[in-house]
């Protein structure tokens, strides 16, 4: 079951925008973090079932703190959040083991569908 | 921040924060439209937003600029209700790239001079860039857009590559940077979307209308 | 009729709207285009320039343009006046731009062509004008000039060699003192035909000042430059003009340099072959002198 979210993201805004587009309903508890490396030490703190992760960042980018991350948890589910979906940065994000790949802008939608996909796996493995 | 006489056209930082956002997706968008339609790949880094007067314009897009010696220009203005000047600005000796990136060069007569191959090169890369980004900020703020047809200019200085005559110089401007970089051949530079007060307005509104979605 | 082009294409790039001038230019009426593919019809448009730039427009709402100056034409349509023309096709500048539904979605573009032959037939011909000398027909200071600046950067792209021939008439004060100035204008005009006579189609030769002449020649070594010197001092030395039942004899001096390690600009190059021709002079004239 999903109960933290970790929000990764430099931009108040987008932070603003995917906390806007998170179901109310479930009560998860939503942390965030404004770069790579404040997100990593959030992770170690808080232990969230889910990240959502920015790739374009100040200190340390999405893809090195995804890197981190599964070498930290190798069942970390980490969703890539990105408006540059371009094929070599999804062969990238899977290669570096990140769950999925959401697009930019989010969507109450999109969001709804790649936590449920997230619940799904995780039940899964039980 | 840069603050004016008249306050309902400043520019707040949330507002700023906002537009960096949407360039970051806009951005973000085109490069990957790029390299899905047009198999143009592009690394387009975080965009930066600067609200300045126009007078101080042409000195900051010089010092950005300044590790370039010669430059080459591409510039385009843009009307909707958002309107401006972009500028993409690639360092001496790109034009040579760019050409065997784009270009067998079989289109063109042997005796054309080797100026103008390179002119015309940067004239459709640059169309089709300059469009995509602008595009798809005019789209994620609902706007149309039409372009003037791109000048060029091949190998001038740094200095002076914004005219002092663009903005009226007491009017406030908003520049919008952006470093991209094709991953194949090592070519890279700048973007600069710029865009006066006269947008100040609409682009209030339509900022915050783009966030009042998500509340 | 208005005098432009207007075609319509749909996603497809499939042909929705054909109008009259165009009906009229590609001889072919309307319902006989709609629904086929452009590139049915017009097979030079299969090209990644053109498709791109309809990608672009469909994906970005961006526009494009096509200059006459790059594309000469997107279709190929007979000139309208045949009469003074260089030109096999109309000479086309085109904009490419999208047409949105009411909510601002993009399901066709249009593509606007303007007939600009005739600007271009006479742009060409004030440019040609403007680089020629008028006397002997040949290029001016000016073009070579121009000239001198491309081939410049394309020896630097490419490392071809580059060289240069400056000669002028000996005594030719005196030719224009004895014989007057209309016989001083026919041996000009005479010595530039001989020499251009004696070039390869690429070779740029220029009138460079009064009796001064200059040739640049690409892709030549110095050697091959001084034989070729030689070669023009012969031509001239054996040959006496005629002019008015009087043979005139004349000669030239001639200075040859090329492009090295040490002479690399436009000025220099030049600067080299007049030193040439000076040291010609001042050991007895007609003579080549190779400036290394």
């Amino acid at each position: 079951m999903i109960k933290r979210i970790l929000i990764v993201d430099d931009s108040p805004i987008s932070i603003k925008i995917m906390k806007s587009c998170i179901p109310k309903d479930k009560d998860y508890e939503l942390f965030d973090a404004a770069d790579g490396q404040i997100g990593l030490e959030k992770y170690k703190d808080i232990k969230p079932d889910l990240t959502f992760m920015d790739l374009t960042m100040p200190v340390m980018n999405g893809f090195q703190a995804l890197e981190e991350i599964m070498k930290l948890d190798q069942r970390a589910i980490v969703i890539i959040v990105t408006a540059d979906v371009q094929v070599k940065a999804v062969a990238k994000a899977h290669d570096l083991g990140a769950f999925s790949l959401l697009k930019k802008p989010p969507t109450k939608e999109s969001i709804a569908a790649a936590i449920k996909e997230a619940a799904d796996a995780l039940a899964k493995r039980g | 921040m840069v603050r004016n006489k008249n306050t309902k056209e400043m520019i707040t930082a949330e507002e700023t924060d906002i537009l960096q956002e949407i360039m970051n997706i806009a951005f973000g968008r085109a490069a990957s439209d790029l390299a899905e339609y047009i198999d143009i790949f592009v690394i387009l880094s975080v965009p930066y937003v600067k609200l300045l007067h126009a007078a101080d314009l042409p000195p900051y897009i010089s010092k950005e600029i300044k590790d370039y010696d010669k430059v080459s220009v591409v510039e385009q203005n843009f009307w909707g209700k958002f309107k401006g000047n972009a500028f993409l600005i690639f360092p001496s000796g790109t034009g040579k790239k760019m050409i065997s990136l784009f270009d067998g060069g079989d289109e063109f007569i042997e005796s054309d001079p080797i100026y103008e191959m390179e002119k015309e090169t940067f004239r459709e890369v640059g169309n089709i860039l300059i469009g995509a980004c602008v595009g798809k900020i005019a789209e994620l703020l609902g706007d149309v857009i039409t372009y003037s047809p791109p000048r060029v200019v091949i190998e001038k200085s740094h200095r002076g590559i914004v005219s002092n005559s663009l903005f009226d110089p007491d009017n406030l401007a908003i520049v919008l940077r952006t470093l991209f970089e094709f991953n194949e051949k090592n070519i890279s530079g700048f973007l600069f979307i710029v865009t006066s007060q006269e947008s100040f307005a609409w682009l209030k509104t339509a900022l915050h209308k783009f966030l009042e979605q998500y509340e | 009729m208005v005098d432009i082009g207007l075609v319509v294409l749909d996603k497809d790039l499939r042909i929705r709207h054909w109008n009259r001038w165009m009906q009229l230019h590609s001889d072919t009426d309307a319902d006989k285009m709609i629904g086929s593919l452009v590139f049915e019809s017009f097979p030079n448009l299969k090209q990644p320039r053109f498709i791109n730039n309809c990608k672009a427009v469909l994906t970005f709402g961006s526009f494009s343009f096509f200059s006459q100056k790059l594309h000469h034409y997107l279709f190929p349509f007979k000139p309208v006046s045949s009469f003074d023309s260089q030109f096999d096709f109309m000479q086309q500048n085109c904009t490419m731009g999208p047409l949105r539904n009411e909510d601002g979605s993009i399901e066709y573009i249009f593509i606007a062509i303007h007939d600009v032959t005739e600007t271009v037939n006479y742009e060409q011909k004030l440019m040609e004008m403007n680089l020629r000398d008028t006397l002997t027909e040949i290029h001016n200071r000016r073009s070579l000039e121009i000239s001198l600046k491309e081939e410049i950067e394309r020896h630097k792209r490419y490392g071809h060699p580059l060289s240069m021939i400056m000669f002028d008439i000996d005594y030719f004060k005196r030719v224009n003192d004895t014989y007057g100035h209309q016989c001083g204008d026919f041996i000009l005009k005479q010595i530039a035909e001989t020499i251009e006579n004696n070039l390869r189609s690429h070779d740029i030769f220029a009138r460079y000042g009064g009796e001064e002449f200059c040739c640049l020649l690409p892709e030549t070594s110095i050697e091959q430059a001084a034989n070729l010197a030689e070669r023009f001092r012969q031509k001239i030395s054996q040959k006496p003009y005629r002019y008015q039942d009087t043979n005139i004899d004349v000669t030239i001096s001639l200075g040859v340099s090329t492009l090295n390690e040490e002479t690399i600009t436009a000025e220099m190059l030049l600067k080299k072959a007049d030193t040439g021709l000076y040291a010609a002079k001042d050991a007895g004239r007609d003579r080549v002198v190779v400036e290394k």
